[in-house]
């Protein structure tokens, strides 16, 4: 099986690795790329248990307390890889049942960060849940790696949230900046949304009156598109893009995003709130982010 | 954010829980080693509180405990006999200072200089130091205190095997103070050794005339204070991170320490470290994160503060048990059991540095001599791993030395005997492509034997020295340059 260029699925066991599955088995077929679904065991998770509050040191205590320590670990930790392997196999089997003929699985100890990052030379997209296994728990929009994730990869990120839609129009957020600039470019370049139609938006300031530089952006992006064989549609919003967005997604009948994410330090976004996951949060359809 | 939950919140419970246990054992520990570096036992509870909460939020190992500790305290005896009090707090900020130097210089990375015996022989020697300062309890005392420490011991090893809910030292401090009370023992308690604390501790300076004087006095003790610290704190953070399977920030920790210490000697309580003994507890448990020892100090001051009247009472021979208890905890009785099968070299090092703590009490001595004698057995071991094979050509006009191993000041020697110089020969080749050459000495043997040859008439020529070999020769070597002759004199 193909290792490089491969889509990778980051699924943890959650409702959502089902649409994390397959929205990258969609990619995967669009793009003709092999899939690895992956799930990582992260053990800073577990919580302790114990029932000896003695408080008593005895004959060796330290070389004991880590025999039986180890013990414990190897116990838990087998249960937990046997149930990660069934669920990994069963989404597997989802994927393949898909129509794709090879789909790769691959289980990992320690933090999705370090799992992504060590397979990062040989991804071409990952494809992850915006909220995670504690999503239902925590109430959060966004799940905590999303956007630590997103700051480390280079290569474009596919979120997706609550339901697998297969991607019919796509709107790309453009604001004219080399992020967005390079974004359009990639897509242009790219197989995976051939054959669909492509709005391109551009909210906010820069959107407004009839700036020469803004018609010149909109207008090098309709034509990067165009000339490579896409259906392209322009729009051009004044007001708050989180809102604009919004609004397009639900006029257009979008059901794919993508836009730039990050471009900001995260100092900045500390003070100041980040737009990336502003947007995030108000777009419910799955979206592209690209670096 | 993420790593804030979860060296905070990710076990709450089990903290809180945990940190309760560490804080009963912690106050009779504090109260001992106070006594053991001569001090009331209030400065050594103030610094336990102090050390446990700040090195929550500034140490670079969560899980860990840190407070007054009996490896820092035999190394004040000396300076509070001799300069009181203040001189120690004093010495406690500078520790702190040197400490937090250390952690910016990355000195943790020096563990790496300290071996497995050696640590064994630090903790086998703390365990030794720590039952020592026990015995003036047990000497020349009634047999009421025996007794007592006794059914201490007893109760402490005892208790675990009907139940492990409640801590076993602390029931038998509480049995034996009811009881000692009741019946009016008249034995040494608590409130005999010195004042107890009845407020929190407030932030003051140290009362020391700031001068080049005070500094004179302070900085061998804090230089001790520091490298003991800082020593017992990589190790026990090895041994947590072992039992958690968890890596912990050495680095950070030095400087934790360090911050722990300055905050201890402002608010008027002495210089601490990371406990073995305390972490272990912590850990078995159920202590994983930082909540633990946090939990640990508070409560710690808390139950001094408000149960003060009770805590004096305490008969120092439960005292005494809870300490022996400790001691017999921290000595790794393994390391009994492997001596006959442990390499002899490895032995020698964690015998000598039992040996030499115990007769100057002083743990950095014996960490050093352990340090030193290690170098000089590895130093050894390899410079054995040195063997020149040769073999002639040409009809005997030619021969062809191999040397294979490491040339370094231990194997220099062997290095310029293996060679046979009064061989009647025309040209001599030196392959040195399988051999290192690491300093001064084995660039200078390399000199030497070039030059004998030379001077029996014999052509040489040495083949195949690696780069970093060769770059040392390049710059050291004198047979290559022209006036080698002479300048080999200077040798």
């Amino acid at each position: 099986m193909r290792t490089d260029n491969k889509i990778l699925a980051c699924v943890d066991q959650s409702p959502y690795a089902n649409v994390v599955t397959d929205y990258a088995a969609w990619a995967a077929r669009k793009l003709d790329a092999p899939l690895e679904l992956l799930h990582v065991i992260d053990r800073d998770s577990e919580v302790t248990e114990s029932e000896d509050h003695s408080g008593a040191l005895g004959l060796d205590t330290q070389e004991q307390l880590l025999t039986e320590l180890t013990q414990k670990d190897q116990i838990r930790r087998k249960v937990v890889r046997d149930q990660g392997r069934i669920f990994l196999n069963v989404l597997r089997e989802r994927a393949l049942a898909t129509g794709l003929s090879e789909v790769d699985v691959r289980q990992r100890m320690g933090t999705l960060l370090e799992a992504v990052q060590v397979q990062k030379d040989s991804v071409r997209l990952y494809v992850l849940g915006r909220r995670g296994a504690s999503g239902d728990r925590t109430q959060r929009d966004i799940g905590r790696h999303v956007e630590s994730l997103v700051r480390v990869l280079k290569q474009p990120i596919l979120t997706v949230s609550n339901e697998f839609v297969e991607p019919r129009r796509v709107l790309i957020a453009f604001d004219g900046t080399q992020m967005t600039r390079r974004g359009v470019a990639m897509i242009a370049s790219s197989q995976i949304f051939r054959g669909l139609p492509i709005h391109v938006l551009m909210a906010g300031q820069k959107a407004a009156g009839t700036t020469s530089a803004a018609d010149r952006q909109m207008e090098w992006a309709r034509q990067r598109l165009a000339q490579a064989g896409f259906d392209v549609h322009t729009h051009r919003a004044q007001g708050d893009p989180e809102i604009e967005i919004a609004k397009a997604i639900q006029d257009l009948e979008i059901d794919m995003l993508a836009m730039g994410a990050y471009s900001h330090s995260p100092w900045r976004s500390l003070v100041f709130g980040s737009r990336t996951t502003d947007l995030l949060r108000s777009a419910t359809i799955a979206t592209l982010l690209l670096r | 954010m993420d790593s804030i939950k979860q060296d905070w919140f990710s076990n709450v419970r089990n903290d809180l829980l945990a940190g309760l246990v560490v804080a009963l054992a912690l106050i009779p520990e504090a109260i001992a080693f106070s006594i053991i570096a001569g001090v009331d036992p209030k400065i050594g509870l103030y610094a336990s509180f102090c050390i446990a909460v700040v090195i929550a939020f500034a140490g670079g190992r969560p899980g860990m405990i840190s407070a007054a500790t009996a490896a820092m305290a035999v190394v004040m005896v000396t300076l509070v006999k001799e300069h009181g009090l203040q001189y120690l707090l004093a010495a406690t900020v500078l520790t702190g200072v040197l400490q937090i130097i250390a952690g910016w210089v990355r000195l943790g990375v020096l563990m790496r200089f300290v071996s497995k015996s050696v640590v064994t022989g630090f903790v086998n020697a703390l365990a030794i130091l720590i039952f020592m300062a026990q015995l003036p309890e047990l000497t020349n005392v009634t047999w009421h205190v025996y007794a007592m420490t006794a059914a201490g011991l007893g109760i402490i090893y005892g208790l675990p095997y009907l139940t492990k809910a409640v801590p076993s030292p602390l029931i038998a401090i509480v049995v034996l103070t009811i009881f000692s009370m009741l019946v009016g023992l008249d034995i040494r308690t608590v409130g005999d050794m010195g004042e107890l604390p009845d407020s929190l501790p407030v932030f003051l300076i140290p009362d020391v005339p700031f001068n080049f004087e005070t500094l004179q006095i302070i900085l061998p003790y804090s230089l001790t204070l520091m490298m003991v610290g800082l020593l017992e704190s990589m190790m026990t953070a090895t041994i947590v991170d072992d039992l958690t399977d968890t890596k912990s920030n050495k680095n950070r920790e030095c400087v934790g320490q360090g911050v722990a210490n300055i905050a201890s000697g402002f608010i008027g309580g002495m210089a601490g470290c990371a406990m073995i003994g305390q972490s272990v507890i912590n850990i078995k448990s159920g202590g994983r994160g930082r909540l633990s020892t946090l939990s640990a100090g508070i409560f710690l001051l808390i139950m001094v503060v408000f149960l003060g009247d009770w805590v004096s009472q305490i008969p120092m021979a439960a005292l005494v048990a809870v300490m022996i208890m400790v001691s017999i905890g921290t000595f790794s009785w393994g390391s009994l059991r492997s001596l006959k099968d442990h390499p002899k070299s490895s032995s020698v090092v964690m015998v000598a540095t039992v040996l030499v703590t115990v007769l100057t009490h002083d743990l950095a001595m014996g960490v050093l001599t352990g340090v030193l004698l290690s170098g000089v057995f590895f130093a050894a071991k390899v410079g054995t791993i040195l063997t020149v094979e040769s073999v002639s050509e040409d009809e005997g006009r030619t021969r062809n030395y191999v040397v294979l191993g490491q040339v370094f000041f231990a194997s220099a020697d062997q290095f310029v005997d293996a060679f046979d110089y009064k061989e009647v020969i025309e040209r001599v080749r030196i392959d040195v492509s399988r051999s290192h050459f690491w300093d001064i000495t084995a660039v200078t043997a390399l000199d030497k034997v070039v030059l004998k040859f030379r001077r029996e008439g014999t052509e040489v020529e040495v083949l195949g020295l690696n780069e970093a070999s060769a770059t040392m020769v390049d710059k050291f070597a004198v047979h290559d340059k022209s006036d080698g002759r002479d300048m080999l004199v200077g040798h």
